[in-house]
């Protein structure tokens, strides 16, 4: 990062089923708190035109011409290679070329990961990107990996998600000496599949601070700081606790619809106090993630983010350069490598 | 070493299979490689021999064969200049 200006976020424009629009304004709202500087990637007219319904003069924004755009459902390593104008691989551009520091995307995720290792490369000692992340304020103190970035995984890979994982928690959560539990069946050693069984013994002997199997049970508890599972259960488990705060909200309404007073006072409550719909997804976690093993900081948002999400993701990549988690992550990943556990 | 073996430990590694299976017809979907595999091969190719692969050229390899002619003829090129 350099030195002399604020941290820089390219945030990719186009990206997201409700782009530019979203986009745009949660740019926005993240230039209204004046710490970091914006780069809004893509068609230039389209953006000058969501740009001209909020009061953006003065803000540390400005733009980045993309005039391509990768869409959902195009074949992403084609897709980003027949589309150097996309506002994806623009933007991730500028963060190789030192422009911005790092980059956010509600694009296709695919896409978002293969320009990323394409552009940036991957850090030695961790093959393929994961991305972590956590479960906000109802469960501050932990995160998984990977929620998604690999559905099939190799034990070895368990290993780097591990070190990874307590890289991100000591560096962006605080905690110095990270606990890593396996998320498996049950408790006991010999719990779960073939992946699980194998990552345990790779996991015991690697150094990490390995506490062992957690459960499902135990994933909201703190029981483990890090918590290590592949991406198919990650994200499975990820969309489903996301849906929890919306569904719970719903289903409290529907019962409280013969209690109109009661129904009144659980509005006001869940409403304003105790925001249950946004439970599971709140702070600089809230709809994107990071993903690790790219040599440079992407955050990863998902499709449907609102302009809200992209603002707490632009915040949480500000906080990631700040904390210098790949400075962090290098070292950590070529000890585990020279010591063969990678 | 050869070209043809420098590639085939190249996607060896990253697509996880071993070297015995992959054949110059072979393609990625055969190798069950999917679209992170293929990029990082083509980064990781680049980088062993220093050349660049312009993105409508790899998108015209059908398999492992025509991926291996290309960077032969630009290795042979740079050698030659």
């Amino acid at each position: 990062m350099a030195q002399d200006r604020k941290v820089c976020v390219a945030v990719d424009a186009m990206g997201g089923d409700y782009a530019p629009e979203e986009i745009v304004k949660g740019a926005v709202l993240a230039g209204q708190k004046g710490d970091v500087e914006i780069v809004l990637v893509g068609q230039v007219d389209a953006m000058e035109e969501e740009l001209a319904r909020h009061d953006s003069s003065g803000l540390p924004i400005r733009l980045a011409e993309a005039t391509e755009v990768i869409r959902e459902g195009e074949p992403p390593a084609s897709a980003v290679r027949r589309k150097p104008n996309s506002s994806i691989v623009v933007a991730t551009k500028l963060v190789k070329s030192g422009e911005a520091d790092a980059i956010i995307s509600a694009g296709p995720s695919g896409a978002v990961a293969v320009s990323a290792v394409q552009h940036l490369g991957m850090i030695e000692g961790m093959e393929r990107p994961a991305i972590g992340g956590g479960f906000g304020s109802f469960a501050p103190g932990i995160l998984l990996m990977d929620l998604g970035a690999n559905v099939d995984c190799k034990p070895y890979q368990l290993v780097a998600f591990a070190v990874a994982g307590s890289v991100y928690a000591r560096k962006l959560l605080g905690v110095p000496n990270p606990t890593v539990g396996l998320l498996s069946t049950g408790a006991e050693e010999g719990k779960g599949n073939e992946l699980v069984r194998e990552g345990y013994h790779l996991l015991e002997d690697s150094g990490v601070n390995f506490i062992g199997n957690i459960e499902g049970s135990d994933i909201l508890t703190g029981k483990a700081n890090v918590i290590v599972l592949d991406g198919f259960v990650g994200n499975v488990l990820l969309k489903f606790y996301e849906s929890i705060g919306d569904y719970a909200l719903g289903w409290m309404r529907h019962k409280l619809k013969r209690y109109p007073l009661l129904g009144w006072i659980a509005k006001l409550v869940f409403d304003k106090t105790l925001p249950i719909a946004k439970l599971s997804y709140e702070g600089e976690e809230e709809g994107s993630g990071i993903l690790w093993g790219v040599n440079g900081i992407v955050r990863v948002a998902h499709g449907a983010c609102r302009a809200s999400h992209i603002a707490h993701g632009i915040a949480g990549a500000k906080k990631a350069v700040v904390a210098d988690i790949i400075g962090a992550l290098k070292p950590e990943l070529e000890r585990f490598k020279k010591e063969g556990k990678l | 070493m050869s070209v043809e073996e420098q590639i085939r430990d190249i996607v060896s590694r990253i697509a996880h299979v071993d070297k015995s299976i992959i054949t110059r017809e072979s393609t990625f979907k055969d190798m069950k490689a999917d679209s992170l595999d293929v990029v990082q091969a083509l980064v990781a190719v680049e980088e062993a021999f220093d050349i660049e692969i312009p993105d409508e050229e790899a998108q015209k390899f059908q398999n492992f064969g025509d991926f291996v002619s290309y960077v032969e003829s630009r290795a042979a090129k740079k050698d030659e200049a």
